[in-house]
């Protein structure tokens, strides 16, 4: 029994910003996206100023249960795409869709309920908070979206058992491998039972045995989420069902 | 997964304020934080030494030489009225004293009453020598050894009069031995003499203070007309004691003695000032240190701030993790500064031989009244530096 079998999806009320879609449509929509880096700012900035354009007029759309792999160079736009999707960062022009709600448009605040309620995000250096169980980090973003006490740890419980690490809930990261570290923040990302998951170089700190295992658990989630995978490894870019190339900013190229 | 309305807010909130405590438990027991050691050890010195201080400013304001007693009740005059004297300037008197001690004494629940009277007098050996102006204290001694002014009692005999007991301070101004005759002179008018019975050590240090019955010094100082005194003391159960006395003197002071009262540090001006003094300067620094610390614990936190964003913590409850964790760190700091001053004061005490500094119920809403403020003082820094943060620049990377 896979993942997705055994976590169905939860069924959530109407968002409050936009009509989100939440069939199986169009999860991810990127519209002639170019965002721009400003280095050497600020107030006590000296020199002239210098930018760096980080993408160019990006437009894609990943549909729910289709799992879009980015490649590229380091330095190609990869996370600043990954970025604006999941509205960490607003691109300079251009506008970012996310399950129709265009994320250009909110403040700083709605774009993090959109992203709370509607992301999930997976770090390459996996960013568990260091005093915290397994099961506790898993449960961070149920406290940030007002789920009470037992509820979060139920879910916590599931998750973890549903990503093999059932009896490592009470374990801080530091007594956890790396693999068994992805696992948790993979089950964090899922917590909330996100529309679209990003993940910015999920195996790129395991080891070949683990990476295999985290990617398994990322095409399960492919199934009935949309899934935006970041990498330089082939391996992990196989499991995608397109593959868009980009370099220095720029798409220049699609497979699949 | 909703999150509108008052519930999830209610319990994001709760959650958040789990979430916080959670943290710092771990941070205390399962890793090395020795920031926030240093910062708990900060706030438990500060307020510590603040008891400390408060403690030594109450007990300067319960009084000195003459306060120095171990007696349950203390009554004294209520009046503001100040009548002159042969040596000075003095305040009113209680009068009647001996009869209504008797009745104090009649009651069930007290154990002894004695009114005390204070005089400073000269003395002089009769069979020469330097004479001295001492601090006579006028009591009355029962069978039990009691300490009225710092000295014991016991060496008064209760059947005879014209004895008298120096402090070792008195002694040494006065050199005076026991069972040796010395004349003590009050007024132009009159000498009397007395048998030295004892020399002791007093209860506080430097005071040179001579034990002396009652009606002698009544008799010497021409207080005995009117059977005056300038407080009454009285020993026993403190209810029926206070009771007891407030029945003897209705328009009098009655005030238990069990506890020092730090209502007295508003009738102390030095006290005052002092303990004024401490609780500014406690705050400031209890302040500084919590922002300095927790401004740098803040900084190496800035990539947990950062995920929480990033996982979809609104900003609110993002600085409420940091002013949460600054306030109970302080609390926690309170506490420990609590115990830290309660020994504090009982170890000067100790080393002291008197009690030097008080203690007062009053002193643990006060440790923690002071500190939360010095922690929502130093609050804001912490809550600049969280709010500084760029998600991208922290887990972009």
């Amino acid at each position: 029994m896979g993942l997705t079998d055994r976590l169905p999806r939860a069924s959530r009320p109407s968002d409050a910003e936009g009509n989100a879609e939440t069939s199986r449509g169009t999860a991810v929509r990127l519209d002639e996206v170019s965002h721009e880096y400003r280095l050497g700012s600020g107030r006590f900035r000296s020199g002239p100023d210098r930018s760096l354009l980080a993408l160019r007029d990006v437009s894609l759309e990943v549909q729910s249960g289709t799992i879009l792999g980015l490649k590229g160079p380091s330095g190609s736009g990869k996370s600043t795409l990954l970025h604006a999707v999941s509205g960490l960062l607003v691109p300079t022009t251009g506008e970012v869709s996310l399950l129709g709600i265009d994320l250009t448009e909110l403040s700083s605040r709605r774009r993090t309920r959109v992203r709370r309620r509607h992301v999930g995000i997976v770090f390459q250096g996996f960013h568990l908070l260091p005093s915290l169980s397994a099961r506790a980090n898993v449960a961070l973003p149920l406290v940030g979206a007002g789920v009470g006490r037992t509820k979060r740890r139920e879910r916590a419980t599931e998750l973890l058992d549903a990503v093999g690490l059932g009896d490592r809930t009470t374990h801080l990261p530091g007594e956890l491998s790396g693999g068994e570290r992805q696992r948790v923040a993979i089950a964090r990302a899922l917590s909330t039972d996100p529309d679209v998951i990003v993940a910015d170089e999920p195996t790129g700190e395991l080891d070949t045995e683990t990476g295999a295992a985290v990617l398994e658990l990322l095409t399960a989630l492919g199934r009935d989420r949309a899934v935006l995978l970041a990498s330089h490894d082939a391996a992990t870019l196989a499991i995608a069902d397109r593959v868009v190339s980009l370099h220095d900013g720029q798409v220049v190229g699609r497979e699949r | 997964m909703s999150d509108d309305g008052r519930g999830p807010r209610r319990r994001r909130i709760r959650g958040v304020i789990g979430l916080t405590l959670t943290r710092l438990w771990k941070q205390a027991t399962r890793t090395t934080s020795g920031r926030l050691v240093a910062t708990l050890a900060g706030v438990a010195l500060t307020v510590a030494m603040l008891l400390l201080v408060t403690g030594v400013a109450i007990a300067l304001a319960g009084g000195g030489v003459a306060t120095a007693d171990d007696a349950d009740v203390r009554i004294t005059p209520d009046g503001e009225t100040v009548v002159s004297s042969v040596n000075g300037v003095e305040g009113t008197r209680l009068g009647a004293a001996s009869e209504r001690a008797e009745s104090i004494r009649s009651e069930e629940g007290v154990e002894h009453a004695s009114p005390v009277l204070v005089e400073p007098t000269t003395l002089e050996p009769i069979d020469g020598g330097e004479s001295a102006i001492l601090v006579l204290v006028g009591v009355v001694p029962d069978d039990e050894p009691r300490t009225v002014a710092g000295l014991s009692t016991a060496a008064l005999d209760t059947n005879n009069r014209r004895q008298i007991v120096l402090s070792e301070t008195a002694a040494d101004r006065f050199d005076g031995d026991a069972e040796r005759l010395v004349r003590a002179s009050y007024r132009s008018d009159g000498d009397t003499a007395f048998t030295v019975t004892a020399t002791e050590p007093s209860t506080v240090e430097d005071a040179p203070v001579v034990l002396v019955h009652l009606d002698d010094l009544q008799a010497l100082s021409g207080a005995a007309d009117d059977d005056l005194a300038d407080r009454m003391l009285v020993w026993g159960d403190r209810d029926a004691a206070a009771a007891a006395g407030a029945d003897a003197y209705p328009d009098a002071a009655v005030e238990r003695t069990g506890a020092a009262s730090p209502a007295s540090l508003f009738d102390d001006e030095l006290a005052f000032v002092t303990s004024l003094l401490a609780l500014v300067v406690g705050i400031g620094i209890c302040a500084s240190f919590i922002t300095t610390t927790m401004g740098m614990t803040v900084d190496e936190d800035r990539r947990v701030l950062a995920v929480l964003e990033a996982i979809g913590f609104p900003a609110y409850s993002r600085l409420a993790v940091v002013a949460v964790s600054t306030l109970v760190t302080t609390l926690v700091g309170a506490i420990v500064g609590i115990a830290l001053g309660w020994v504090g004061i009982y170890a000067a005490n100790s080393l002291a031989g008197a009690t030097v500094a008080a203690v007062h119920p009053l002193f643990v809403p006060y440790a923690i009244g002071v500190a939360l403020i010095a922690g929502l003082l130093a609050v804001p820094y912490p809550l600049v530096v969280a709010a500084r943060t760029t998600v991208l620049e922290e887990v972009g990377r």
